[in-house]
């Protein structure tokens, strides 16, 4: 029979055999881990000094990218002289993958020494003030996810049953964010993400409905990954690049490859922004 | 899935399934009059049919009907999967990808809905606008086949100006009230609380059912246009709520099929 303790040693082996992997391949402990969303996998990785690169396919119990905008790679290596764990690709419930996959790399991050999480995502505007190619940290969340990457036994281990949510985005890493968006002149929004399901885009009805609700932007990512870290108490900061004007009294026809381009436009903004504040950590 | 899909099409095929022009959906209440409809209709079971799912709920036939109707053939479904049965949503929409592979051009969908609009009444029909899908599941979930559709399908026209422009035009010279909204699929099979028909309406909706949307959604992830109309079976008063019974809801849906037939033979005829 199968038992809730073995679903869980389970997981927590495929943690410590995913960890202990990567501890042989790199020298140094990571500080900081960085995921890169849909169009923002490129410049960042230039800012990696002696840079390890590793494929997802070859780490133990890692599930594989299967969205071709996204390349599927850990990389080890040196921004402003911090340690750092980055993500190039993630993973997403619509892909197919249960939550705890998708929490997988996370848990992986914080056994390996990681104490703060910079998150980027590729995000449908829809606060009719802003616009597209612009900037938004995000202040909170809306989960309109159907599932919860920490539903099941609760490891101790890790974190708390009920891990809370008053601050989901660290105030210390968003004060830091605004001030270096000052110095260097960007635009940096703040605001709020619902996170659904997808992958169909939503409808007119729906981005109505996401705004009532108090949505400022709407995406498939980075919730799911900041419940984790929130669990175990890294401390997480996300940045949504607003790839397409989500007006639904106008609503254009979207297209990958637009949301893939104006995501790459922004790209050198959020990579001033990440770099900026991985030196002040 | 294309396995499944496959012998599904060469088994359809070989009962003389040939390119039919047209895809029908009949919902709850709604499969009989439209059917006699159907000229040298051949009927196949949906359990003789690989891979197919067979229908759970009781007042739901579970048969494909080939024939044809105003010189266009059609294909309909009498009878459709709900998730609520148990069903995955790629098994509630395998029947979409099917008929798209036969050749349909166009999906025509009805359903039975509960009305949360407080100025339109039960046995009146309503156009889909447009939804807002609460269902917790997504037929597009898992690796994406490009044969099949993108993998971020656009939801901006998920039912089709060309054909709601058309029925629009039908109802009016056929004088019947066609309302038009949004309607809100849900899990189901529970009916919804009074305070959950009060969200349903704050956040937007003019009707609540429990389908039409995971078909919809592969419809359009293949690019086929598609229309669906609600047949309002129930008025959903939070403030004066009743116990709805189910051979109520399938008596007010019969009692508007004739209308919801005359909407959909004339649009085929304009096909």
């Amino acid at each position: 029979m199968i038992t809730f303790e073995k679903i869980l040693s389970a997981m927590l082996n495929q943690v410590k055999e995913a960890t202990e992997f990567l501890q042989k391949k790199i020298k140094h402990k990571p500080q900081v881990g960085v995921i890169l969303g849909t169009g923002l996998g490129n410049l960042f990785i230039d800012e990696i000094k002696n840079p390890v690169v590793i494929n997802y396919n070859v780490i133990p119990h890692f599930p594989v990218t299967t969205v071709t905008s996204h390349k599927g790679q850990l990389i080890f290596g040196e921004v402003k002289k911090k340690q750092v764990m980055v993500m190039r690709g993630r993973f997403h419930y619509y892909e197919g993958y249960s939550m705890q996959q998708i929490a997988l790399p996370i848990r992986v991050m914080k056994l390996l020494g990681v104490e703060n999480l910079l998150v980027s995502n590729a995000a449908g505007n829809l606060n009719l003030k802003w616009h597209k190619g612009e900037l938004m940290m995000l202040d909170d969340h809306i989960n309109l996810q159907p599932d919860n990457p920490l539903r099941g036994e609760n490891s101790e281990l890790f974190g708390p049953r009920f891990p809370d949510m008053s601050e989901p985005y660290s105030k210390k890493l968003n004060t830091k964010f605004r001030k270096i968006a000052k110095a260097k002149k960007i635009k940096l929004h703040k605001g709020v993400y619902a996170a659904v399901q997808g992958p169909s885009m939503e409808t007119r009805a729906e981005y109505r409905y996401l705004r009532m609700l108090g949505a400022d932007v709407v995406g498939m990512s980075t919730v799911p990954e900041v419940l984790v870290a929130n669990h175990m108490g890294i401390s997480c900061c996300a940045v949504s690049v607003l790839t397409n004007d989500c007006d639904p009294d106008n609503l254009q026809r979207v297209e990958l490859q637009h949301i893939v381009d104006t995501a790459s436009l922004s790209e050198k903004k959020l990579v001033t922004l990440f770099t900026g504040l991985i030196g002040k950590l | 899935m294309m396995h499944e899909i496959n012998e599904a099409l060469d088994f359809l095929r070989k009962r003389g399934v040939n390119k039919p022009d047209v895809g029908i959906i009949l919902g709850t209440g709604l499969g009989n009059r439209f059917v006699k409809e159907i000229k040298s209709p051949v009927f196949i079971n949906y359990n003789s049919i690989p891979n197919f799912p067979i229908s759970t709920v009781e007042h739901h036939k579970g048969q494909l009907i080939y024939g044809e109707v105003k010189g266009k053939k059609v294909l309909a479904m009498q009878g459709r999967f709900h998730y609520y049965e148990g069903y995955s949503l790629r098994q509630v929409t395998l029947s979409v990808r099917v008929m798209k592979l036969l050749g349909i051009k166009n999906l025509l969908i009805s359903n039975a809905a509960g009305n949360l609009n407080p100025e339109w009444k039960k046995g009146q029909l309503m156009l889909i606008d447009d939804h807002i899908n609460l269902i917790p599941d997504n037929p597009l979930r898992g690796e994406n086949n490009e044969l099949f559709g993108p993998r971020f399908p656009d939801m901006s026209e998920p039912y089709s100006n060309v054909l709601n422009k058309k029925l629009r035009q039908i109802a009016k010279q056929k004088k019947i009230k066609l309302n038009e909204g949004v309607y809100i699929p849900v899990m189901g099979p529970n009916l919804e609380t009074r305070a959950e028909y009060r969200f349903l309406r704050k956040i937007g909706g003019d009707a609540v059912g429990m389908s039409t949307v995971p078909e919809v959604i592969v419809a359009n992830h293949m690019g086929l246009p598609c229309c669906a109309i609600s047949v309002l079976t129930d008025d959903c008063d939070p403030d004066n709520l009743k116990p709805v019974n189910l051979k109520e809801i399938v008596k007010v849906a019969g009692k508007a099929e004739p209308e919801l037939t005359e909407l959909y033979v004339e649009l085929i005829s304009k096909l």
